[in-house]
């Protein structure tokens, strides 16, 4: 069994697709942003922000004890890989790390229509802009485990397919793949 | 104008845009209105990223800071917005290699802030997550 980061900056389509690939390939997803607040794993909330502080030690030991409870047993090889789906899945510790990428110009947009603020949607561009995710990715968990993928000006069905085929080990690890700082 | 003003008048901002892939730099005036220097960027080489990111930044660097001392600044307070380099082990090209290619080149540097954006949609990291 192997647990596997879906991230992305938020409106990258995480969500969407994670759903895709759950018809494809036999994983289980957890939408995490969800467990956040209902099993309330989370320290504070940013009010400037209108988000919830993740408590990411307990968002560790809940996907422990999800697993464990569900049989689970991590050297045996039989259980479904878990996919987690969330901009924080890379912060946690994950076997492989997914990450989509949307430039900026294309991922305002998606928000707007999301119904984000303005001051989300522009924090969120900057971020994307600024590869701030896909650094976190590489730094913590090396470039030979991420999978960078672009989906700007692409269906979520393509952009699953590439999806399953990293998580079923068709493809190599492949990060720096776009450049969005002229978007600043 | 007043000897405060003339000393303020030498002061910029330094706005440090460090990608995973490029470093930008942009230098304002204090109230950051009005942009003096606009760099043209320190992309990295693709196929040899480590050998050529902090290279590349400090090139950048080293361009623009004869821009900012031509145009009369001698020193600057400093912005740096990205994930690509507050240390060594992150793998951006680094702000921290530009700010040093900065003061190498002559200018005061001041104070130093981190406004990096965080990512959020209801739920964010806390701060600490970053390494
Ligand atoms: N590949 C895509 N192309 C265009 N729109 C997309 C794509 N993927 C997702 N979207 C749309 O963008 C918005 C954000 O998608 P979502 O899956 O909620 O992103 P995330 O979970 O990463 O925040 C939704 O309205 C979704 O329908
Ligand atoms: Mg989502």
């Amino acid at each position: 069994m192997s647990r596997i980061a879906l991230t992305g900056t938020p409106g990258t389509g995480k969500t969407t697709v994670s759903e895709l690939v759950a018809e494809a390939v036999d994983v289980e997803v957890v939408h995490l942003n969800d467990a956040i607040r209902e099993a309330e794993l989370f320290e504070e909330r940013d009010v400037e922000r209108d988000s919830l502080v993740a408590d990411l030690d307990g968002v560790e030991a809940w996907l422990d004890e999800r697993e464990a409870s569900s049989g689970g047993h991590a050297d045996e090889g039989t259980e479904r890989d878990v996919l987690v789906e969330s901009h924080l899945a890379h912060l946690l510790d994950v076997d492989r790390v997914i990450v989509l990428r949307c430039h900026p110009d294309e991922l305002n947009p998606r928000l707007r229509e999301r119904g984000e603020s303005e001051a989300s949607i522009a924090e969120n561009a900057e971020s994307e802009a600024l590869d701030v995710i896909l650094a976190e990715a590489v730094e913590r968990h090396g470039a030979e485990s991420v999978w960078e993928i672009d989906t700007t000006g692409r269906a979520p069905e393509t952009v699953a397919d590439d999806v399953a085929a990293a998580i079923e080990g068709d493809t190599e690890p492949r990060v720096g793949v776009v450049d969005f700082v002229e978007y600043l | 104008m007043s000897e405060s003003e003339t000393t303020r008048d030498k002061w910029g901002i330094a706005h440090v845009h460090a990608s995973f892939n490029n470093t930008l730099i942009t230098v304002t005036d204090l109230t950051g209105a009005e942009t003096i220097v606009k760099s043209s960027g320190g992309a990295v080489v693709k196929q040899n990223r480590d050998e050529a990111s902090p290279y590349a930044a400090m090139q950048m660097a080293e361009s623009v800071a004869e821009e900012i001392k031509a145009a009369g600044i001698e020193g600057l307070h400093v912005r740096v917005r990205g994930p690509g380099g507050n240390d060594n082990k992150s793998p951006g090209p680094g702000a921290q290699a530009t700010i040093r290619a900065l003061a190498r080149a002559g200018l005061e540097i001041g104070r130093i802030e981190d406004v990096t954006p965080i990512p959020h949609d209801g739920t964010r990291a806390p701060k600490n997550s970053r390494l």
